[in-house]
């Protein structure tokens, strides 16, 4: 009873402030609806027993990427200038793609109920805490993608500090 | 418990607005933020699904996704403000450099 | 918890042996021992050693096993594509070397070298994490290579819009997962979902929809058709060795996914309509590319289309889903991926040279440079499908392919876009050799490298157009893989 009284109220106020953050005109605004409805995803994933994501999705995308938005929101505004209106004026159509999709997605759940659906594997026992990490660090489970990722981590720091540094200094170089 | 298949539906909701947004905001960072949208939709759906079929790999999976996801927004960020710098622009409209 | 073997670590030597060379290229442009170009060379070297001892030690045997947990395949489908990779990187590195801005920058080569990582993996991908994670490690790296020259506006926004619309298609591609997980009763490896999908209760426009928006995700890795759009723009904005790069080995890798995923993970038959799609997409592919290539002037934009058209040939292979069609779509992307760096070569030296890749800068090349011209001859010829070079021999196996899985209206389809084909590649070699070049004209400046990087690609278009046994071998070889 209470796990659906707080499913209900996760689950409306993650949908509002997707919506707001991507309607709003106000770019300040809409990231903050971005970290409210990704911080609602965090409340989910708890209810799902999943918490050590629970807490990855906040340290990760709460803390480090809305964060990053929210920079570089302020240092791509023209001082004294608003953002203007921003919607396109097809919003009738966005209103109908949205309207299909909907009724889609409904369809699918209708005609098969995820409840029912039998797992392809028998389930394994344990803290699934301990088994996550065990298994990330397990020659025959997924140490591979764990090494791969934290390449990728570090090719995008490379490749972030060129971009931002070494842009400023191409930048000077020309100018002079 | 809340059925699985109320936070498969939620993911889709999740995800709807995602993609329509992209297909119809003029603002790069709007349509990256709602990219975030997406990706969070399809971590939902995962772990609702790990739950569901008792299995670890969904739960694994999205914390990939984090990695990447983190990994993207860094690059692109930093692509975003570059281009505000030659630009003073990140509507996609200003994105004309380069036609046939 | 299982214990690491010999086996294992064997299995992954390349790309162990890759990551080391990161090492040793990151502690060389920081410490400042190597600089400029010469690290270029570092690279290269790097890289031949890699080839060189992964060819000597870690070849598997054709049918292969899955290793590390079941994550990855060691096999010949996936050994045969990784060192096609090795080679693209290198070959890449040669064109670039000199250019001034990217050769000499340690930034470019770490990144080109964690996107050839990803790219082996993704030819070694078992499970759908590893096909995310992979996929990602490999494009992640090219937005910021498309962008590098960020003081110029055409890259930045090229390498910009690159990363907008690869955010998106990964976005929706993890979505189209995320079901398919669903669907499948949580299995992520390969042969287990396709196992999944055929016992599934969910309804068939439910699954079929999730792996169209899988597709989508691929067809942006190799542009194809809906997904393709970016492809001129990117290739044009962005510094032309790139630009190969993401022609070549970007589009190979992203082939080498989709065969293994069509073949095991979706095969056809647990899914009716997925071939149908697929066939569709391939005539799409060819037809708009072709057409498309028509009326280009640039030179880059030209290839770009060109480069989308081809797309749709290898895609046939891949519904043909025999043995054939996965050997012609191997010894097509080995011919293909070596053509086309040649042709992007000759891009690189016209650019360096006269300030554009515009097709008219190209006028009397013959008078001006006829060795250049003779590279240029060999590439637009075999990318035409002309006897005798490379590109017609890969063409007729992947015709030949299609016509075996009776799908002789696609073949019907491929040959008219071939014809098509025949004339843009022709009016650009009609410049290069009717044209007069302009009053102050002088032979254009070739650098070392590119020279010869360009002279072994040209006589190797030609020999293996003439005696193509040894290389359609190696495609017969990977093709083992998936059909013993």
């Amino acid at each position: 009873m209470v796990t659906t009284f707080v499913f209900v109220v996760a689950a409306a106020v993650l949908l509002v402030a997707a919506l707001i953050a991507v309607l709003k005109n106000n770019l300040v605004h809409a990231a903050m609806g971005l970290v409210v409805s990704l911080f609602g995803t965090a409340v989910l994933f708890v209810l799902l027993e999943a918490y050590f994501l629970a807490v990855a999705q906040v340290v990760i995308y709460v803390g480090a990427i809305a964060i990053l938005i929210v920079f570089s929101i302020m240092l791509t505004r023209r001082v004294g200038a608003q953002w203007g209106n921003q919607t396109n004026p097809t919003w009738p159509f966005a209103l109908l793609a949205a309207g299909v999709l909907t009724v889609l997605f409904a369809l699918m759940v209708r005609g098969w109920n995820p409840d029912q659906a039998l797992p392809a594997a028998e389930a394994v026992p344990g803290d699934v805490t301990a088994r996550l990490g065990a298994a990330l660090v397990n020659p025959g489970g997924y140490v591979v993608p764990f090494e791969v990722a934290s390449v990728l981590l570090l090719a995008a720091l490379i490749g972030a500090v060129y971009v931002a540094w070494g842009g400023r200094k191409a930048e000077k170089s020309t100018q002079r | 418990m809340v059925p699985t298949s109320f936070y498969i539906f939620l993911a889709a909701l999740l995800f709807t607005i995602g993609a329509v947004a992209v297909l119809f905001r003029r603002n790069t960072l709007v349509i990256y933020m709602a990219v975030e949208l997406m990706l969070n939709a399809a971590n939902l759906a995962f772990v609702a699904f790990a739950r569901q079929f008792e299995a670890l790999d969904g739960q694994l999976f999205v914390f990939f996704v984090m990695t990447v996801a983190a990994a993207e927004v860094a690059v692109g960020l930093a692509l975003i403000v570059t281009i505000f710098r030659t630009k003073h622009s990140v509507d996609i409209d200003a994105m004309h450099e380069l036609k046939g | 918890m299982s214990a690491l073997n010999t086996a294992m670590l064997l299995a992954l030597l390349p790309e162990l042996l890759v990551l080391a060379l990161m090492g040793v290229v990151l502690v060389a442009d920081l410490a400042g021992w190597v600089q400029g170009r010469k690290l270029g060379w570092l690279t290269v070297v790097g890289l031949a050693v890699v080839l060189a001892v992964s060819l000597s030690v870690a070849m598997p045997n054709a049918a292969g096993a899955a290793v590390w947990g079941n994550t990855l395949r060691h096999d010949a489908l996936s050994f045969v594509f990784r060192m096609l990779f090795l080679l693209a990187a290198g070959l890449t590195i040669f064109f670039s070397m000199d250019l001034p801005g990217l050769g000499d920058r340690g930034a470019f080569y770490l990144l080109l070298l964690a996107s050839v990582l990803g790219m082996m993996l993704m030819a070694m991908a078992n499970d759908l994490i590893m096909l995310f994670l992979a996929m990602e490690t490999a494009t992640i790296p090219l937005y910021v290579l498309a962008g590098f020259f960020t003081g110029r506006r055409d890259s930045v926004e090229a390498g910009f819009k690159y990363l907008l619309f690869g955010a998106l298609a990964s976005g929706v591609m993890l979505y189209g997962l995320s079901l398919l997980y669903g669907f499948s009763g949580g299995a992520v490896e390969f042969e287990a979902v396709a196992r999944g999908l055929s016992e599934t209760a969910a309804p068939r426009w439910a699954v079929l929809a999730a792996l169209m928006v899988v597709l989508a995700g691929f067809a942006f890795k190799v542009a194809a058709v809906p997904f393709h759009f970016w492809a001129p723009d990117v290739y044009q904005g962005a510094p032309t060795p790139i630009a190969a790069f993401l022609s070549t080995a970007s589009k190979a890798a992203g082939f080498a996914l989709l065969v293994r995923v069509a073949l095991v993970a979706f095969p056809g038959g647990t899914m009716p309509w997925w071939g149908a799609a697929l066939a569709a997409m391939a005539a799409a592919t060819m037809t708009l590319g072709n057409l498309l290539a028509l009326t280009q002037t640039d030179l880059k934009r030209l290839l770009a289309y060109s480069s989308i058209g081809h797309a749709g040939y290898i895609l046939m292979g891949v519904v043909a889903a025999t043995k054939l069609g996965l050997t012609a779509v191997v010894f097509y992307l080995l011919v293909y991926l070596l053509t086309n760096l040649a042709a992007f070569g000759v891009v690189t030296v016209l650019e360096r040279n006269t300030g554009s890749p515009a097709v008219a800068h190209l006028a009397g090349l013959y008078k001006r440079s006829p060795w250049l011209t003779l590279a240029t001859l060999a590439a637009f010829l075999s990318l035409a499908g002309v006897p005798p070079f490379a590109g017609f021999v890969a063409k007729v196996w992947v015709f030949m392919a299609a016509v075996e899985a009776k799908l002789e209206w696609l073949a019907v389809v491929a040959v008219l876009n071939s014809i098509v084909g025949i004339y843009y590649y022709l009016v650009v070699l009609k410049v290069a050799y009717e044209y007069d070049p302009p009053a102050d004209a002088q032979p254009l400046q070739v650098s070392r490298p590119v020279v010869w990087a360009l002279a072994a690609l040209a006589v190797f278009v030609v020999v293996a157009g003439v005696a193509f046994g040894p290389w359609f071998g190696w495609g017969q070889w990977a093709a083992m893989a998936l059909f013993p």
